[in-house]
């Protein structure tokens, strides 16, 4: 027993040795590196336990979160976190019910309206004005929103692009064209300086939804593009085969080509969403307080200035660690949603 | 669907679209004449009255807004043009190192994508400008007679100065882009079959020989498209400068918008530069692209 562990372990390390030193310059480099990491990393570690003031983050927690939402409702927004939260750990490491596994899709989209209400007030709770959001749960808010409204918009975009009426798939071409061309700040600055002056005198939409409708445009047609990439690539014979069991036009399009389409696109959808919940971090540009703008607000007190490296190696762990979780969600999807490649 | 049917239904959409634009374009008269602006572009031709820190042509306050815009286009291709080559450079390197044999070599540029890939680009920018630039505390950090030179006011190498803003926006474009750039690297010359690979050395090539004249022609092909879109993005992206200050073509509209109001016009002017960027940044790419294909012809 402890003969075979010893030998494998002898050839874990001739495999190592192997792959570091193939030759003297190979061997050379793998020694310099290793002795830059170690220095990089013993410098990094005696910053962050030593050096670093961390009283900056410890005494803003509640800002990085909640922004300036009134603190004795702060429970509010510190449920629909954690709600995600569990519904993540459920996602991934949860039991394998059917019933359980059938209603998680629903849950995830009724975590909007939940956080919605929750943020809102209303029925029974203060109502809080969308001002007072902000922080990371605003950050979230964004991305949640936007990517919920932008996919449904996204798909009629890709559709009206592969039509056979040339006119709309000229203006549903043109459409995306343009989106893809103008740059995000663009779009964002459209959206919270030239919305209020295209709406009719007196009617007014605040600046949060003003955000979403932003984000919605200009990734909806990212989204459109990743699912014409899916439409594409579904075999015509898909199409021949539903035209002969008699469905018609649009029960092809519902359950033949946006299903394999979808599942064909999901990588870059969820890279899509992904690159969407890091570019929120734009609108602390554009004047809403989320995540990133919290930093700014806070690095412009006087009381914290000049400690950047804090504030930014934070937020840099936060926007990380978030994306780090979408990644590793959407990775869980993409499993379960591979078949056979065979069948094709 | 009938032919009918299709005309009455593209009919009923184009109705739509063009009322709906009407509507939004009858709303948005009604806002300016309330707030008594007008739409025109005489204002172009007004003197701007601000200063600009950066000028690659000669610029005082009291040239017109045209001018003004088109020193902040130039500003920009400026900033494009070199984090471009940058960020191609430090990319190709991290995309060999990422498929090359040494596995510490390896994990290393796999580490490097996934956090740059995974914090924002505006966080990226500003940890560069107010950490890497504004932050040296004796003001100079590396000096070396007078080839390079490093501190706050930005980097002097041998006689060309770049500023703070300038070099925090060359270097966070740089690193965020040649991530990504990377990436695109890797997947081409994984797109390389690995019996080419096991061809060249059976046949004696040495390793760099075959690299470079077996390997990389073949994932040019996979790499090109990918980069262009890489580019495309980075101009794109060029337009955060606002937030470290440096006066692009985005941040010059910003000013010119809170100057004198006019936020549609200069939207305008915005879209247009950056379709010409665009168009700039295609064609070079498709000429790259053909020469390219055309020296594989005839070789």
């Amino acid at each position: 027993m402890t003969n075979i562990s010893i030998s494998s372990i002898i050839i874990y390390f001739q495999k190592i040795r192997r792959n570091l030193s193939s030759n003297l310059f190979n061997t050379f480099l793998s020694l310099v590196l290793l002795l830059i990491i170690s220095l990089v990393c013993l410098n990094t570690f005696e910053w962050l336990i030593f050096d670093a003031n961390w009283k900056v983050v410890g005494s803003n927690l509640p800002l990085f979160a909640f922004g300036s939402f009134p603190s004795n409702e702060h429970w509010r927004p510190a449920i629909w976190i954690i709600s995600l939260l569990v519904i993540s750990i459920i996602t991934l490491f949860g039991p394998k019910w059917k019933w359980l596994r059938k209603n998680l899709l629903m849950a995830w989209i009724s975590t909007i309206p939940l956080g919605l209400y929750l943020l809102y007030g209303g029925f029974g709770l203060t109502p809080i004005m969308s001002r007072h959001w902000g922080g990371l749960t605003l950050t979230i808010l964004l991305t949640t929103c936007s990517s919920l409204l932008s996919l449904p918009l996204g798909i009629v975009l890709a559709l009206c692009r592969q039509s056979s009426l040339p006119l709309i798939q000229k203006l549903s071409s043109i459409y995306i064209d343009v989106m893809r061309a103008i740059p995000l700040i663009a779009v964002l600055f459209f959206g919270q300086l030239l919305i209020p002056l295209f709406l009719p005198v007196g009617i007014e939409i605040d600046r949060v939804w003003r955000a979403i409708f932003a984000f919605t445009l200009f990734v909806s047609a990212y989204i459109a593009e990743d699912i014409r990439g899916g439409l594409q690539s579904i075999p015509k014979t898909q199409i021949d085969a539903a035209n002969s069991l008699g469905l018609n036009q649009y029960q092809i399009i519902q359950l033949v080509l946006i299903p394999q389409a979808l599942r064909i696109a999901l990588p870059a959808l969820t890279n899509q969403s992904i690159g969407l919940f890091q570019n929120t971090s734009l609108m602390a540009i554009l004047g809403l307080v989320e995540l990133l703008g919290v930093g700014r607000s806070i690095l412009a007190n006087p009381e914290f200035i000049g400690q950047y490296i804090e504030v930014y190696v934070w937020l840099a762990f936060v926007y990380w660690l978030v994306c780090t979780i979408m990644a590793v969600l959407a990775r869980h999807l993409e499993k379960r949603m591979t078949i056979n490649p065979a069948n094709f | 669907m009938k032919k009918s049917q299709k005309i009455f239904v593209q009919f009923g959409i184009c109705f739509f679209v063009i009322s709906l634009v009407g509507l939004l374009i009858n709303n948005l008269t009604i806002n300016l004449t309330r707030t008594g602006l007008g739409f025109n572009f005489n204002w172009l031709f007004k003197p701007a009255s601000f200063a600009l820190a950066e000028h690659p042509l000669p610029y005082s306050s009291s040239d017109n807004y045209a001018w003004a815009l088109f020193i902040g286009w130039l500003n920009s291709l400026k900033v494009i043009v070199s984090s471009l080559m940058l960020a191609t450079v430090l990319g190709t390197l991290i995309g060999f190192a990422r498929t090359g044999k040494n596995a510490l070599l390896s994990l290393l540029s796999a580490g490097y994508i996934t956090i740059i890939r995974q914090t924002p680009l505006l966080l990226q920018l500003m940890f560069w400008y107010f950490i890497g630039f504004l932050g040296f505390k004796d003001n100079t950090f590396i000096h070396i007679k007078n080839i390079i030179k490093i501190s706050n006011q930005g980097i002097e190498l041998s006689g060309l100065t770049l500023s703070s803003e300038f070099s925090a926006l060359l270097f966070g474009l740089g690193i965020f882009t040649s991530a990504y750039i990377a990436e695109v690297i890797r997947g081409g010359i994984l797109s390389v079959p690995k019996g080419q690979w096991e061809a060249f050395r059976s046949l004696g090539l040495s390793e760099k020989k075959g690299l470079l004249s077996i390997i990389i022609p073949q994932a040019l092909p996979a790499i090109l498209p990918g980069l262009t879109s890489q580019y495309l993005n980075l101009a794109k992206n060029s337009t955060l400068a606002i937030a470290v200050g440096y006066s692009d073509i985005y941040a010059i509209n910003d000013t010119i918008i809170n100057q004198t109001g006019r936020a549609i016009e200069c939207f305008l002017i915005l879209l247009t530069s950056f379709l010409l960027l665009n168009l700039l940044i295609c064609n070079c790419m498709e000429i790259i692209n053909k020469t390219i294909l055309n020296s594989r012809k005839y070789n």
